[in-house]
């Protein structure tokens, strides 16, 4: 369970993959009940260090726990309290929505109309109930999108991760993925830890903005004080100006 | 102006040599040098050496003579269904009309696509063919003693015959491939034809291990004149007899033409006009081959219907989530087409076997009993419950693990519903084999009773096996990739070795230690008793090597990546 309402805390932890160090002496702390944006560029170690939190890969150095679990010890109690959202959509092309949610709900232990009544539920908050009995094969990027969002939230997780949620979603899309997690985040206690590009989305729904950049967190606060900081109009401003990344006219130009 | 089709070639070339990718050039070099002298010289002299050890070419050369024209006929079979079926089968893996978008936007004349990827073809395939063509062509040009010359004109009709059944080949692929277009469905179907087609290689190649005799007596035939592999093959028997060294007379020379029927002018015009005709006819009809569009194949969408009665029976017999864990796998295997087609590809290959085997007792002069066979039957029912499963079926991406695995106990819950899914599968591959043999030679209830049980333990076995080791190494449905290659390769050798290794251990007990095991059981069990405990010590073996394949694959699925 969640310490002093602390449900993530990492210390010192850290990553490498051969010479690549992924993620550097990262400590963090996210507070039960609160939506945590994981901002950063690509190949920052967002991805990396949401499998170490959801305990599908092995730290090198450090700590890490969620709701009190050690990581690197109880993984299977790990995998039952947190719900793990992909970056890239991993379903089953020649299976349906609902066999896919049977399928990951009796994986996590579940079955019968309890499960199915879940499915139902989040299929029709998310406007699949139509076509919830075509083949994932037929679907669009957003649609499975929306498929694996439920896949995450289907067995009631206290701690979610979310890694790129919206980056396949229309905008009507993005609007329903937005207030399921304020509405889940406000009235069951669910925390969402979330990685994101899309400082919008993240300066909309999260409490709390962490920014990565080369396995470090370099900034850390709510969103309005980030951009502050910042001295920028908005996240993504703020954004840019911390991490960088502003094109070069000159050099872009310079091929000619 | 660039050359086009050169690039294009270029890229196809270095798609089939990705492997040696550090060393290509000198490492293709080397390959072509050393292909050159195999045909050369060293395939030859092995080919002498080995017929003389046998039989001295003097009394073999008249039975090579006699049975020269529908053998050679039989060979150029063979290497006709090879070139044209294997490269089909081998793009049909994976469909890739997505660069056809990249080549028609930078405005690639249709024409330029597919000589480049004609042209880039034709290094491998020679090599293939370099390797094979003289281990198939040598006993005769020997017993003919053809000339250089001849030998020459023997190898540029079998470089031509190879140039236009790859280019054949290469326009029908495309055909294929554009039909089925780049959808999942596409290249689900793409992928059941590649295993179809693989199928019909290995029966021209059964043919020739088995049965050389009657195939040739069968091509032989006038009906077999119309053939486009018959008449590359005429050719090169005319060569032979043309340029022989052995001084064939006369009315020898028109007992061939008697054979032959055709004339080497006229064998010569039709292998020619044969693989003129498709190049004008593949460039015209390029432009309408290589079309991208979103047609209905795009467009159609499936929806399941309600469950069948043996799913709901599943459901009723096995509840709760392990039972809804294999509903869904037994949906997942069941409906890709390329599973069934492996499925389709088992039960024919279970059929087939028995026969080839009754056909050699047949040949050797023994008298046919299935009881006596079964060991072996068994042993070759072991690939029947390989195939099918090892390196596919499984997984179709990494993301798909990270799925299972984040799931508490997810790769032990998952494996467990794979399993009872494969031993549901291993019904049908078992009962093929059974029923084809009961009717075949008209067996007793308890014999077929006994084979079923013997051949379900041995698939089951087999089906652990290929679902242990494909766990340990998931190639994601890669069937291309050197993991599928290796699970496929570890699995068979696994399963066969396991079979037989009883076997061998009794030997190996009795040559070196003195001590013998058959002997022993028979002894204590009586002979009956023995007969079946000698029977059931492969499937047993097999059963334990299955589990523990089973318990490895289990636990490095779940593993934590480091």
């Amino acid at each position: 369970m969640a310490r002093n309402g602390i449900t993530i805390r990492t210390e010192r932890l850290n990553k490498s993959f051969d010479t690549v160090r992924a993620v550097r002496n990262l400590d963090l702390e996210v507070m039960s009940g609160s939506r945590f944006g994981f901002l950063g560029p690509n190949g920052a170690g967002k991805t990396t260090t949401v499998r170490i939190l959801s305990g599908l890969l092995k730290q090198t150095s450090g700590y890490a726990e969620v709701c009190g679990i050690d990581v690197s010890k109880d993984r299977d109690d790990i995998k039952a309290i947190t719900g793990l959202l992909p970056e890239t959509p991993g379903l089953y092309s020649k299976l349906s929505a609902v066999e896919f949610l049977e399928f990951i709900g009796a994986l996590n232990g579940r079955n019968g109309d309890g499960l199915h009544r879940r499915i139902d539920s989040l299929l029709g908050i998310l406007g699949l109930e139509g076509r919830q009995d075509d083949l994932l094969e037929s679907y669009s990027s957003g649609m499975k999108q929306k498929v694996l969002v439920a896949s995450t939230l289907l067995h009631e997780p206290k701690v979610v991760f979310l890694d790129e949620p919206t980056s396949r979603l229309d905008p009507s899309a993005s609007a329903i993925v937005k207030d399921l997690i304020l509405i889940l985040a406000e009235e069951t206690d669910t925390t969402f830890f979330i990685c994101t590009h899309m400082t919008n989305f993240a300066e909309d729904v999260c409490d709390v903005i962490g920014i990565l950049n080369e396995g470090e967190v370099i900034t850390r606060g709510a969103p309005q004080d980030i951009i502050e900081a910042a001295g920028a109009r908005n996240l993504e401003e703020a954004y840019l100006n911390i991490v960088g990344g502003k094109v070069d006219r000159e050099v872009l130009l310079a091929w000619r | 102006m660039t050359r086009k089709w050169y690039h294009i070639a270029k890229a196809e070339f270095f798609v089939l040599t990705a492997g040696m990718r550090k060393h290509r050039k000198a490492m293709a070099g080397l390959m072509f040098a050393l292909a050159a002298i195999w045909a050369i010289y060293l395939a030859p002299l092995i080919i002498n050496t080995f017929i003389q050890l046998i039989i001295p070419m003097e009394t073999i050369r008249t039975l090579l003579m006699v049975m020269f024209p529908g053998l050679m006929r039989t060979v150029m079979l063979f290497l006709w269904a090879l070139l044209l079926l294997f490269p089909l089968s081998f793009s049909l893996q994976e469909i890739k009309i997505g660069q056809w978008e990249i080549f028609l936007s930078n405005n690639v004349k249709t024409r330029d696509i597919l000589t480049g990827t004609f042209v880039g073809k034709i290094p491998m395939y020679g090599l293939i063919v370099m390797v094979f063509a003289p281990l198939l062509i040598s006993p005769f040009m020997l017993a003919f003693e053809v000339s250089l010359l001849g030998q020459a004109v023997v190898y540029t009709v079998i470089a031509l015959m190879v140039l236009s059944t790859i280019w054949l080949s290469n326009f029908i692929t495309a055909m294929v491939q554009a039909r089925l277009g780049d959808s999942a469905r596409g290249n689900d179907i793409a992928k059941a034809l590649s295993v179809v087609i693989a199928l019909i290689v290995i029966v021209p190649m059964y043919g020739l291990m088995f049965f050389m005799p009657q195939l040739s007596d069968i091509l032989g035939m006038n009906a077999f004149l119309v053939m486009p592999f018959t008449w590359p093959a005429d050719l090169v028997s005319w060569a032979a007899i043309t340029f022989n060294g052995i001084g064939l007379t006369g009315s020898q020379i028109l007992g061939f033409g008697a054979i032959l029927q055709l004339d080497m002018l006229t064998s010569a015009l039709l292998m020619a006009a044969f693989g003129l005709a498709f190049v004008p006819i593949a460039i015209t009809a390029a432009d309408r081959v290589f079309t991208i569009s979103a047609g209905v194949r795009t467009e159609t969408v499936t929806t399941v219907g309600r469950e069948n009665i043996f799913i709901r029976g599943v459901r009723r017999v096995a509840k709760g989530p392990f039972g809804a864990l294999t509903v869904v796998s037994l949906k997942d295997y069941g409906r890709k087409a390329q599973n069934l087609s492996k499925i389709f590809y088992g039960v024919v290959l279970a059929i087939i076997l028995p026969i080839l085997m009754q056909q050699m007792s047949i040949m050797d002069g023994d008298v046919f009993e299935v009881e006596t066979l079964l060991p072996m039957i068994t042993i070759m029912i072991g690939v029947v419950g390989v195939f099918p499963f090892a390196g596919t079926g499984f997984l179709e991406s990494k993301d798909q693990l990270w799925i299972i695995r984040s799931a508490p106990k997810g790769a032990s819950r998952f494996m467990r519903a794979r399993i009872a899914t494969g031993f549901m599968m291993a019904v049908p591959l078992s009962l093929a084999p059974t029923l084809a043999m009961t009717f075949m030679f008209g067996l007793t209830p308890l014999t077929a009773i006994q084979i079923f049980i013997t051949s379900f333990v041995v698939v089951c076995g087999a089906v652990m096996v290929a679902m242990g080791v494909t766990a340990q190494n998931p190639n994601y449905e890669d069937t291309k990739s050197s993991a599928h290659q290796t699970v496929l390769m570890t699995s068979m050798m696994l399963t066969q070795f396991t079979l037989i290794g009883p076997l061998f251990a009794t030997i190996f007990l009795d040559i070196g230690l003195g001590f013998n095991l058959f002997g022993f059981m028979e002894s204590i069990f009586g002979i009956s008793g023995f007969y079946v405990v000698e029977m059931l010590l492969g499937p047993t073996a097999l059963l334990l090597v299955g589990g523990l394949m089973l318990y490895l694959g289990t636990r490095s699925l779940g593993k934590v990546e480091v």
